[in-house]
């Protein structure tokens, strides 16, 4: 076994629940807020590199985009449109109870057109045009499979590793582990925006950014479109800016008489909790305010982002929260699922995604965040080589396809070992 | 992996403030004997049993270090320098010191030493202490003493002397009735109760207040909400679609199981397997529900075998942490790394749940088989009354004479085959033929139509890419056009239309974006455009009733020709509709220079519906007309079917076609009477409250070892049995579910007694004697007063397993009583009070914050059990991530008045989308069982107290009080908020605060009385009339501040 695997799985859950409780574990972990928690070595047994990423942004494309579509290109396939998928091929592997049913498995090949695009020589699909001038910084990993057939389960292990609930998330891992830069906004924000598509759209579920079994602090904290970007942050109607400073002081001065008396470091704790909530009833509007970005960047991401709560947008917050430190920048962009309409739909996905994801890796490079922040675009899976229901000339659709799906990467270092675990990929990019 | 990197820096500062803690200890036990399995057992698990331990598979060297035999190949007892367990773990050379460099951890020297100096003490080899049957131990005598109240008291004092410290002094009377009042009903005295317990002076006036609070109704509330986290209990399926689901009926169970102090034994045996108790009754089938609280799946094409593995692997891992603090699940895939459970073992253990008769995927709508059905009186007599009346009513049709008359009709029964003057009539059986004898054929453009069965032979079938063109007539204003229609797709849609693209002239028939219904149907209204130029020369209607999916509606569209909305009809089924009239501005002629056609994608979305029989005609058809094309034409072509080859559905609709037109007016009338009365009974039905609970299939399921435990990886067949490692079942008890729940609670099992009380002892300090609640094996912590926890366990299985009892118990020791205001050296030398030298102080659970605040405003709503409610919640908080609303519990739909201010517990629970202001305080989200929680201290939780409305009804409702019961002085307002708030006085300066924050605010809200209606109109109750608007709004700042404070959320 891989000693990264072995120690993941043998460290217990005692370890992680003392740190939760109260005193010690707030204690150990103000030492790595604070600390410099980035490793000089490497663990034992794997490669000494030093760890080049201290943050993450993770573009989820929640649906599983179609890969072949996109960046994998069968030119193959042409000569087979609509021969019922071999045997040979399927060797048996399942499908999902979506086309299980199907007479026939026709295969469909893309009604896109694919090109080379920079020096690396990258296939990209037509459908991205400003994903494909940004090629040269990304590894396209073509060959990412995973187990499970449908969404739950797929999009449950990409984010937790495991295909069943209970498992912390990669971001509240990545919290617990590195803790925030900044003490005014969490380590772990979640974004989540809305389909493009016209069909049919799958759900999320707040287990993908959940705690597990770690404390529940690290549980990714929602930014919403909107009025209130955390929930509960805006003071109420009728309570002003200095009631609350008054209310605050009050609630802070008669605390810290209780803790001169029961002597609970727990309270001196939440007096500061209560100092750091006003501070983000600042800076969380402070940060979501886009009015004061200049005019170009909005003709990077494109005019898109100037709505609350598009992708463009979220892309855009993702770099205004790294930039602030915040170490995991989760956005889900839903509906790629194309069972059908695939033409169609996937071109106003691509649409939707497309100029704001090239943007986001420009506005990094040209900031300098690029360097040290690892970037990841991709579903849960792929989709399948036939066409689920009816195959006709310019339209199909695809069922899920676990086995082989394309992933995007962006880091400095492109001697990463082809882990088809995103998770591990991200582990390993922190630590290494 | 950083974290992993942090993680072991940071289990060092743990380990260090442990050493600290142990300091003392070691010390003073430096000559005293090692405790192999408190001391000994836990370096070995943590650092050798992974390679060297139960997993057969990944063993290494053929040693066990986790068994006494093996484990003697390395150990020479009393011989540290000879042992080679020793030596290994010493070595100088790097190379073969263990453990090996690669697997990143090391022993300490004090680690090393503690084995060492075990091996020379003789390294007595004892079981797992958790695998072996707790003993009574006799009660420590601390003599001299006079603190202990009860046995728990000498077994912490015991502890306490030997480590050199005192307990603390019991705390005050008010602090103490606020703590016993939290923890036995999870709320708050008020302040009546303080007052009176303050002035009971008798020497049991303590007693007495435990026995008032035992009995309280919302005692057995405040043991369910422990059991409901360990029983994963929620208000929807979880997983893909998370729809809803009513466990409610149990969760009210378990409440009263608690409140009428069920002995924990029948608690126990009523769940795992209330079914199968001979005679069970409808309570005990209920109970079974504990292990249906599972999450169940129905995202499309997932593979029902999957699921079903995946449900009774819940049901293991559950049932092994709820009653045995288990770790089992580990072995669903490999033998377990530190305890001694197989993978064989986990599906013996397996095989008792895999015999239910349920469905890898279900949930659909509702809750998933098997269900118990929990009619109220009312509805038990109203079903029976219905029963009744629709007995009469057929005893006014007698079959027979029904059969007979309706054979003799049907004989020579002529049916009027409608208007003959259609212009085009397309069967669409196949072709595209027009045979209304016009020969207008109708012509396809493009993409392939599929055909398949249809309310009159086949019907075509429209996929977004076919096209067909009708042809172009009649050559006047007036039509109609009648046809079959079946619509699966949601996007709104036209269906049919003569519409010229340039020009925007003609008329187009289309659905707008279909509706959720319910019951997982959607439904669409039907709209018709009639327009010289659309829109702004144009009629526009649309019906109030809707066309459902996925069933075949006859619509029929006409219009005179008058240029009125009144003009044009709309018949579903041969019955005019209702129509809401959009647009009626229409002059000039609606002709285009278009045909008729169907799936143009260039007008509207194109139609992916199919169309069967459609006809056109040059006038408006008159309703009689339209029920002839709707209804008759079926009848017809049933009666043009032979008897005998008539489907069960024709015939059906054959008999109600003769009842409800052709026959005499008394069966008519009996018939449809006794249609709306079996209308009346579904709905009822519908009505009536289910719950999921376990029945057996008749012939058991077979049951495999899994590899992997991949659902597809059948390896050996197994049958039910309890862990090898553990006691055999009860000499004559079956190996099925009962079995399994009377070995669970015969007192020869080591863990379940203490397993239970452990976690009672949760529940008030704070952490458990065994602070890992869910792991009593050989990676969970080792209980801090083993003797301590031996007692209380064989005292609860002799107590005959009462629970009240020991409640009972805990709370009126001595232990319990001490006042939890530590000193900092205490919290230097204890910082987790694992030696109980003084009452644990912490932050109370979610459900209680809440009630907490809700109870001393005094808009608590009291109800005990039924349905869960919706209090207020940040609008789109599921809608952003839910799957959309063709399933249930999608859309968040607030509740009114008194539902919102029920208990926390009764919070509609959607797992997908935990309530979000119970999961800030750390409440779980109930997908899987949670024996504990975690303690977070976040500012998302200040931002909830300060913020979310209910927190501010609350402290304005708090406000109205003080302002009115207090007085006009500020003082006593303070007095009284702060004593219901915290159940004390203020001191001096905290009034002074207090009220300084009253007299500034005031004049604020003077300045401003505008911010100050905005502030009291928070939340759903009105505030009170005769209060001035700004000081009721300075007054709940300062009882919104008074919430706010730590005292008033930690239980002290």
């Amino acid at each position: 076994m891989h000693p990264v695997e072995h120690l993941q799985q043998t460290l217990t859950r005692r370890h992680f629940f003392s740190r939760g409780s109260t005193g010690l574990g707030a204690a150990a972990l103000a030492s790595l807020l604070n600390g410099n928690a980035e490793a000089a070595n490497g663990l034992p047994g794997l490669p000494h590199h030093t760890a080049t990423a201290k943050r993450v942004i993770f573009l989820h494309q929640s649906g599983g985009p179609s890969q072949l579509d996109l960046f994998d290109p069968k030119p193959g396939l042409k000569k087979h449109q609509g021969v019922d998928l071999p045997a040979s091929v399927r060797m048996g592997q399942r499908i999902t109870g979506m086309t299980s049913g199907q007479a026939t498995l026709p295969v469909a090949s893309s009604v896109f057109q694919f090109k080379q695009h920079g020096q690396s020589g990258a296939w990209i699909s037509e459908l991205l045009p400003y994903t494909s001038k940004v090629a040269d910084e990304l590894t396209i990993i073509r060959t990412m499979h995973t187990d499970a057939i449908n969404h739950d389960p797929a999009i449950t292990f990409i984010q937790s590793g495991s295909q069943q609930p209970g498992r912390p998330s990669m971001g509240a891992w990545v919290s617990y582990g590195l803790g925030s830069a900044n003490e005014n906004l969490p380590a772990f924000v979640v974004l989540i925006s809305q389909a493009n598509a016209l069909n049919v759209d799958q759900p999320l579920f707040s287990r993908l950014w959940g705690n597990g079994f770690l404390p529940s602090n690290h549980q990714g904290v929602r930014f919403r479109a909107g009025s209130e970007p955390v929930l509960y942050l805006d003071d109420p109607p009728g309570i002003s800016r200095d009631t609350r400073r008054q209310m605050i002081d009050v609630i802070g001065k008669i605390n810290k008489m209780r803790a001169e008396t029961v002597h609970d470091p727990e309270i001196d704790t939440r007096i500061e909790q209560y100092e750091m909530a006003y501070r983000m009833q600042t800076s969380v509007p402070d940060l979501m305010d886009l009015s004061k970005e200049p005019a170009a960047t909005f003709d990077l991401y494109g005019a898109e982002a100037r709505k609350p709560g598009s992708y463009a947008s979220n892309c855009l917050l993702a770099r205004r929260l790294i930039e602030r430190g915040v170490r995991f920048v989760q956005l889900y962009h839903r509906g790629w699922d194309q069972h059908n309409d695939l033409p169609r739909d996937l071109a106003l996905q691509c649409k939707g995604v497309d100029q704001a994801s090239a943007a986001l890796i420009t506005d990094l490079k040209q900031r300098g965040l690029l360097d040290d922040t690892l970037v990841v675009w991709g579903g849960e899976f792929g989709r399948t080589v036939y066409c689920q229901g009816k195959l006709t000339e310019g339209n199909y659709g695809r069922d899920h396809h676990p086995r082989c799906f394309t992933m995007l990467f962006h880091f400095i270092n492109h001697s990463i070992y082809c882990y088809t675990i995103t998770i591990k990929i991200v582990c390993q990019k922190l630590i290494l | 992996m950083i974290h992993i990197k942090t993680m072991r820096k940071s289990v060092g500062v743990l380990m260090a403030a442990a050493a600290m803690l142990c300091l003392a200890a070691a010390q003073n036990a430096s000559r005293t004997a090692i405790d192999f399995n408190r001391q000994v057992r836990p370096i070995l698990s943590d650092n050798c049993f992974a390679c060297h331990g139960p997993d057969a598979k990944n063993r290494m060297a053929e040693l066990r270090l986790d068994e006494k035999d093996s484990a003697a190949r390395v150990i020479v007892a009393g011989k540290r320098n000879e042992s080679k367990l020793f030596q290994r773990l010493n070595h100088a050379n790097p190379a073969l010191r263990m453990p090996p460099k690669a697997l990143g951890r090391t022993l300490t020297p004090e680690q090393i030493e503690t084995v060492g100096r075990w091996i020379d003490q003789g390294a007595e080899w004892k079981m797992h202490w958790s695998y072996e049957p707790p003993r009574r131990p006799p009660v420590p005598n601390v003599a001299g003493s006079r603190w202990p109240r009860n046995p728990i008291d000498n077994f912490v004092l015991a502890r306490l002397q030997k480590e050199g410290l005192k307990p603390s002094a019991e705390a005050s009377k008010s602090t103490l009735l606020r703590r016993l009042t939290l923890d036995l009903t999870g709320l708050p005295p008020t302040p009546e109760e303080t007052r009176a317990f303050l002035a009971d002076k008798s020497p049991d006036a303590y007693e007495k207040a435990v026995d008032r609070l035992l009995a309280s109704p919302h005692y057995g509330e405040r043991m369910a909400m422990q059991w409901l986290d360990l029983a994963r209990y929620a208000d929807t399926h979880g997983y893909h679609i998370d729809s809803h689901r009513d466990m409610w009926p149990w969760r009210d169970w378990v409440i009263q199981a608690f409140s009428s102090n069920m002995p924990f034994d029948r608690f126990t045996v009523d769940q795992l397997a209330g079914d199968l108790l001979p005679n069970a009754t409808k309570q005990q089938l209920l109970a079974t529900g504990f292990n249906r609280n599972h999450m169940i799946n129905y995202e499309g094409g997932a593979i029902p075998e999957e699921y079903l593995v995946e449900y009774i692997v819940d049901r293991v891992e559950t049932t092994a942490v709820a009653f045995m603090g288990m770790t089992i699940g580990c072995a669903r895939c490999h033998d377990h790394k530190y305890d001694p459970i197989s993978q064989r073992d986990f599906y013996r253990y397996f095989a008792f749940f895999n015999n239910i008769d349920e469905k890898g995927l279900d949930g659909r709508e509702g809750n998933a088989k098997p269900l118990l059905a929990l009619p109220d009186d009312a509805q038990k007599a109203r079903l029976a009354e219905l029963e009744q009346a629709v007995a009469a009513r057929e005893t006014l049709l007698p079959a027979k004479n029904v059969d007979a008359a309706m054979e003799e009709w049907s004989k020579s029964a002529e049916l009027s085959m409608g208007p003959r003057d259609a212009a085009a009539h397309y069967e669409l059986d196949g072709g595209y033929a027009d045979t209304s004898g016009n020969y207008r054929h109708a012509r396809l453009i493009r993409g392939t139509p599929s055909f398949s069965n249809g309310p009159s032979g086949l019907a075509i079938g429209f996929d977004g890419e076919t096209q067909m063109d009708w042809g172009a007539y009649p050559a006047g204003e007036a039509f109609s056009a009648s046809f079959w229609l079946r619509w699966g797709n949601k996007l709104e849609q036209a269906f049919l239309h003569r519409f010229d693209k340039a020009a925007l002239r003609g008329v187009i028939v289309r659905m707008e974006e279909a509706a959720s219904i319910g019951d997982l149907k959607r439904a669409s209204r039907i709209e018709a455009r009639l327009a010289n130029r659309w829109p702004e020369n144009a009629i526009e209607v649309r019906t109030e009733n809707r066309v459902a999916q996925n069933e075949y509606t006859h619509i029929a569209v006409t219009y005179d020709g008058s240029g009125k909305a009144s003009g044009v009809k709309i018949f579903f089924n041969g019955v005019p509709q209702t129509v809401a009239v959009l647009k009626d501005k229409l002059s000039g002629s609606i002709i285009p220079a278009a045909p008729w056609s169907s799936g143009d994608g260039n007008i509207d979305l194109p139609s992916r519906a199919q169309l069967d029989d459609l006809r056109f005609f040059a006038r408006p058809i008159k309703a009689d007309e339209a029920r002839q094309l709707a209804v008759d034409a079926t009848v017809r072509a049933i009666l043009s079917t032979p008897a005998a080859k008539r489907s069960k559905d024709q015939k059906d609709r054959l008999k109600e076609y003769f009842l409800s037109t052709v026959a005499p007016p008394e069966w008519r009338k009996a018939h449809a009477e006794g249609k709306e009365l079996r209308a009346a009974m579904d709905a009822l039905n519908r009505n009536i409250v289910t719950s999921m609970v376990m029945t057996e299939l008749p012939k058991p399921r077979e049951t495999f070892v899994l590899g992997r435990g991949d659902y597809r990886n059948r390896t050996e067949k197994v049958t039910p049995a309890v862990p090898a490692s553990l006691p055999p079942l009860p000499a004559g008890a079956p190996a099925n579910r009962l079995g399994l729940a009377k070995w669970l609670v015969d007192p020869s099992h080591p863990l379940t007694a203490r397993v239970a009380v452990n976690r009672f002892w949760q529940m008030y300090f704070g952490s458990g004697l065994v602070e890992t609640s869910e792991d009593f094996g050989s990676q969970g912590a080792p209980p801090t007063h083993p003797e301590l926890l031996d007692w209380l366990a064989t005292h609860f299985v002799e107590s005959g397993w009462d629970v009240r009892a020991m409640q009972r118990l805990l709370v009126t020791s001595a232990t319990y009583r001490q006042t939890s205001q530590s000193s900092p050296e205490m919290v230097e030398r204890d910082p987790r009070n694992r030696l109980l030298a003084r009452m644990s102080r912490f932050r109370l659970p979610a459900e209680t914050v809440r009630d907490n605040a809700l109870a001393i405003g005094g808009l608590l709503n009291r109800t005990v059990g039924g349905k869960s409610v919706f209090p207020y919640q940040p609008g789109g908080l599921w809608e952003e991530m839910a799957y959309g609303d063709v399933f249930t519990a999608q859309t968040y739909v607030q509740s009114h008045g008194d539902d919102l201010y029920r208990r926390s517990m009764y919070t509609f629970w959607k797992r997908t989308v935990p309530p979000a202001q119970m999961s800030v305080f750390d409440a779980p989200d109930r997908e899987k069982c949670a024996a504990r929680r975690a303690r977070t201290n976040t500012p998302l939780q200040a931002l909830v107290l300060m913020n979310d409305p209910t927190y501010l009804e609350a402290a304005r409702a708090l406000a109205e009080k003080v302002m009115v019961t207090a007085g006009r002085d500020a003082n006593s307002r303070i007095r009284l908020a702060f004593q219901m708030a915290a159940a004390r006085a203020p001191d001096a300066r905290e009034l002074k605060l207090l009220s300084q924050l009253a007299v500034r605010q005031q004049q604020a809200y003077r300045s401003h009385p505008e911010t100050a209606r905005k502030l009291i109109t928070a939340g759903e109750r009105k505030p009170a009339a005769a209060l001035d608007p700004s000081e009721l709004a300075a007054w709940t700042t300062v009882t919104s501040a008074i919430l706010n404070l730590d005292e008033v959320i930690t239980k002290e």
